[in-house]
């Protein structure tokens, strides 16, 4: 990486605090420049496998476990009254009663039946407290980390992953989203990281445009047309640079892992009892979607649910929303954990914001970015804690209080990310990846 | 003879054509790194033709040229394309995707692209039209969507002034003060907020308008500046003013005018006239943009004619020139700023003399000695193909030119279907430059996927697989294959591949259609190298 020309004399700002040691860059342009095509897919991989070249070390990195992100974002606001904070009997407690769980003095809503006997599986954050109310705003802040104005647009979290992890050895691509509605290669994710970190939707479950093979294709035909492509390729390669035949090599090749992998999109194929566990509603199906993708390979899967801005009729809302949140949940925990895959894997759940408790003339609950919840666990986050609370009427929180940026510094540390010494190289322009001023939530990590 | 050596070795310096003090320079930057030797005929050619061109050649170009003996061919070739009717027009289409960077289409703008390419329009020239519209003028006001285009809302942002301020600076001067806006520059100390603002209070005056009976083009108006620009860091309480002013330039002077004399033409809502101030920021700044006295002009021009030619700017990033970043040939860079300057900035000189460089004519394979750093130009560079030029490229090296052109607009295969496919598959995103070469996974799945691609290999009367179907010996296939595609013979262990797949195939015409499509998804076709 390059060194940077910083301020020195005239350092008016935190930007030039830090060191410039960026483990994740590397000096070669050779590098960057397979990094820029590797990351070149509008929806995306960054520096990582090397397609179609099988390295000795490939095996290994396949062997080691490779740490992934589950995000399930709940679109909208997902009430905390009636979900991970309840205050049942009070004057904003609605109508629903809180349930024990299986972590001794910790009790949930009644509608989370399920992640109640799995609450010894969670870190529950309570005390969140964050800034903005407002869904056009707070649904972008909430999803970069909400760090200091810059003058840039910071990536959502994908994106950062995207650039800071690359892609797994799968050569899947890195940032993946399941999401009801339109899908395809969502640049605008990435901010100033540039298009090539965007994601990749998969809308309504399904694969991106020309994903599927002709039906006048065979796929013998197809692999003896790539064949022959990549041997065409060698003899123009071999005298070459290297980078530009890598990247489109890598392309092709994770167009095959990924075509590899069509089951995944045939939900119709999926055994019966596995979709009754995950539910039979998009949630349900989406997050089964996403487990395939990530026992495929995907670095960081987005599984999305909207519907959650419950301003009228907040309690009907939130008994459908929150027993199939509950039930997907659920059966996707018991799924990494059977399969040792938490350990590696980061799960979060979360929203742009809580909602109020104050209950509106039409039976809803508001915006509320004051006091609400957020759940995660594994990859190296404590299990079974409950960090923070509210007080006694869950208005406000009592004691500390976290931000979106002490979330951010949390899930880089739990994914071996030290958010303190690296930085994102915007041209020059040494960026933080989380808010300067924050750090890691105390007693989250393990 | 030996006369005349002397002579040609006297002749070191101003006499001297600027191709080869070019190369001089070069050479000697790159010192004891061994230089890649001359590109094969076939690389040159197809380099050249995708450059000024914007398409591959045919296989009877191609044929006909490398069986042309003469030593002076090369030359010959470049001095035919710059005098052919294609040159223009391309230089269009990459200054459209340079300047524009995918921010849309226009009519007019294109018509005045190539026009000013057609008649050779000095640059100085062409930056005052784009700049400073005249939008009363029909001939020029295509110029006009430089600006228009940038001041259009996208999505729920209010208009973009600060990107069109960051724009002007970035394609004419080379310097990138987006974030000299709210501060002075973090990292660039020669980049101050007053670089910005001074910029940005002649841009901001400037106010989008309607097409109407006079004009029907969206068009700009300016207002009646009467005040500086008062500016802030967020670091200090100082307040700042700036009138207009080029950056790094001297503040220009807000005339003070006798009431009633500061219109031209008086605005008038009432009878939906658009007023005309006396004074116009804009005519004064591009004035000033363009002058000899402003270092970063020319020097802007020719570092990116020498990115569009050899693929990297002697400045990088190609807007990030100051006093810390260097270019890596400080020689060279002064030397093609002074010589453009005294050329009147004609850029289809500076195009033929970069054109007539052994730096752009260097074999794309590496030298023996091995690779060294990329700012030693020590061998040809890998470029990206714009998504018009790859496809003209696929449908001329398929043979479905003409079909394609002959199609109604509305049917699945017409060139309006095709460019639309091309552009949202192998385009960047709009504001994003096109500077690399760019694989993704789009295209990978568009190439092996996409149903209006594999129509283009399929037989049909008289198209490339048809032709190779007609063929009889493998060994005839691979040429005629490889002539058509990849513009050059195969090689002999090439040709045995073909062979060995046609044998493995049962059916005969799929397999001429993936060898055809083989070719198109090398990497060899997607770059221009």
């Amino acid at each position: 990486m390059e060194k940077f020309s910083l301020c020195g004399d005239l350092c008016l700002c935190a930007l030039c605090v830090k060191k410039m040691n960026h483990p994740l860059c590397n000096a070669t342009e050779h590098a960057l420049s397979r990094r820029q095509w590797l990351g070149g897919m509008g929806g995306a991989a960054a520096a990582g496998a090397l397609g179609g070249l099988i390295s000795p070390a490939s095996g290994e990195v396949l062997k080691k476990k490779e740490k992934q992100v589950l995000f399930i974002w709940l679109d909208g606001g997902m009430s905390q009254l009636e979900s991970w904070d309840p205050k049942p009997n009070t004057q904003f407690g609605g109508p629903f009663r809180s349930i024990p769980t299986n972590l001794p003095g910790v009790h949930v809503s009644e509608l989370m039946p399920r992640m109640a006997k799995k609450m010894d599986k969670i870190c529950l954050v309570r005390g969140i407290c964050t800034k903005d109310n407002s869904h056009s705003r707070g649904v972008g802040r909430i999803q970069r980390g909400d760090p200091k104005n810059r003058g840039v647009i910071y990536p959502y979290i994908g994106s950062a992953i995207a650039k800071l992890m690359g892609p797994t050895a799968s050569g899947l691509p890195p940032y993946v989203w399941v999401k009801p509605g339109s899908g395809g290669f969502k640049p605008t994710d990435a901010g100033f990281l540039g298009p090539k970190y965007g994601a990749l939707a998969f809308g309504d479950g399904q694969p991106p445009p020309n994903f599927i093979r002709p039906k006048s294709l065979s796929v013998e035909q197809d692999a003896a047309r790539n064949e022959l492509r990549r041997a065409l390729n060698l003899n123009y390669a071999k005298p070459r640079r290297k980078a530009n035949t890598e990247a489109n090599s890598f392309v092709f090749d994770s167009a095959d892992a990924l075509l590899a992998r069509s089951d995944i999109f045939d939900t119709t194929k999926y055994p019966r009892k596995e979709k009754e566990r995950y539910g039979e509603h998009l949630l349900g199906e989406h997050m089964l979607i996403g487990r395939k993708l990530l026992e495929a390979g995907c670095r960081f899967v987005k599984v999305n649910s909207y519907g959650w801005d419950t301003h009228g009729d907040n309690f009907n809302g939130s008994t459908s929303l929150v027993g199939r949140f509950d039930q997907a949940l659920a059966a996707v925990l018991e799924d990494l954990e059977a399969t040792g895959r938490l350990d590696h894997t980061l799960v979060i759940a979360m929203s742009e914001f809580g909602r109020t408790p104050r209950i509106n003339g039409h039976a809803g609950r508001d915006h509320w970015p004051e006091a609400w919840s957020i759940a995660m666990t594994g990859c190296g986050l404590n299990r079974g804690v409950v960090l923070g609370e509210t007080n006694a009427k869950g208005t406000f929180v009592k004691g500390d209080a976290w931000d979106i940026g002490h979330l951010f510094h949390t899930w880089f540390h739990a994914l071996g990310i030290n958010s303190h010494d690296i930085e994102f190289d915007n041209g020059g322009q040494p960026l933080p990846i989380a808010h300067d001023d924050m750090g890691v939530i105390p007693g989250a990590i393990a | 003879m030996i006369i005349g050596l002397c002579l040609g070795a006297l002749q070191v310096g101003a006499g001297e054509a600027l191709h080869l003090r070019v190369d001089k320079l070069i050479a000697a930057k790159a010192g004891k790194q061994p230089l890649a030797g001359t590109a094969s005929d076939a690389e040159f050619l197809r380099r050249v033709y995708l450059d000024f061109t914007g398409r591959i050649p045919t296989a009877k170009v191609a044929r006909k040229y490398f069986s042309d003996k003469s030593k002076t061919k090369s030359a010959k070739l470049i001095d035919q394309l710059f005098a052919g009717p294609l040159w223009a027009e391309t230089m269009a289409e990459r200054f459209h995707v340079m300047l524009m960077e995918r921010r849309g289409e226009d009519e007019e703008w294109r018509k005045w692209l190539a026009n000013s390419f057609a008649k050779n329009k000095p640059w100085d020239v062409m930056v005052r039209e784009m700049v400073a519209p005249d939008f009363l003028n029909e001939a020029k006001r295509g110029a006009g969507f430089f600006l228009t285009k940038r001041l259009e809302k996208y999505g729920q942002n209010p208009t973009d002034y600060p990107g069109l301020t960051r724009d002007v600076g970035r394609m004419f001067m080379g310097v990138d003060l987006q974030c000299a806006q709210c501060h002075r520059h973090l990292t660039v100390k020669d980049y101050k907020q007053v670089d910005f603002q001074g910029l940005y209070s002649a841009l901001s005056n400037v106010r989008l308008q309607r097409t109407n009976e006079t004009i029907r083009v969206a068009w700009a108006s300016e207002g009646l500046l009467k005040r500086k620009m008062e500016f802030g860091s967020v670091f200090s309480e100082t307040k700042k003013a700036t009138g207009p002013r080029v950056p790094f330039g001297e503040e220009i002077a807000i005339p003070v005018f006798e009431k009633g004399k500061e219109w031209v033409v008086k605005a008038d809502r009432k009878k939906k006239i658009t007023g005309v101030p006396a004074f116009s920021p804009l005519r004064e700044i591009a004035l000033r943009i363009v002058m000899p006295d402003n270092p970063f002009f020319a020097r802007n021009i020719a570092n990116r004619a020498w990115f569009l030619m050899m693929g990297r700017g002697l400045v990088e990033p190609l807007d990030l020139a100051h006093s810390k970043n260097p270019p890596s040939h400080p020689e060279l860079l002064n030397l093609l700023a002074q010589e453009l300057v005294a050329h009147k900035l004609d850029l289809k000189w500076l195009f033929h003399e970069l054109a007539l460089t052994q730096t752009y004519q260097r074999n794309s394979v590496l030298p023996k000695g091995g690779d060294a750093p990329r700012h030693l130009f020590v061998a040809a560079k890998e470029r990206p193909i714009a998504a018009e030029a790859l496809l003209l490229s696929m449908l001329l090296a398929t043979g479905e030119k003409e079909r394609v052109a002959k199609l109604e607009e509305e049917d699945e295969h017409s060139l309006k279907n095709f460019e639309d496919l091309f552009q949202s598959t192998f385009a960047n995103a709009p504001r994003e430059p096109e500077l690399a070469v760019n694989a993704t996974l789009k295209a990978a799945l568009f190439l092996r996927n996409n149903e209006s691609l594999l129509w283009l290999v399929k037989p049909r009367e008289g198209n490339l697989v048809d032709r190779l179907a007609k063929l009889k010996e493998p060994e005839k296939i691979a040429d005629e294959v490889f002539m058509n595609v990849l513009s050059r013979t195969p090689s002999a262990s090439e040709r045995a591949m073909v062979k060995s797949y046609l044998k493995k195939q049962s059916n005969r015409d799929r397999a001429l259609g993936d060898l055809v499509w083989a070719l198109l998804s090398s990497t060899e076709f997607y770059v221009n190298h």
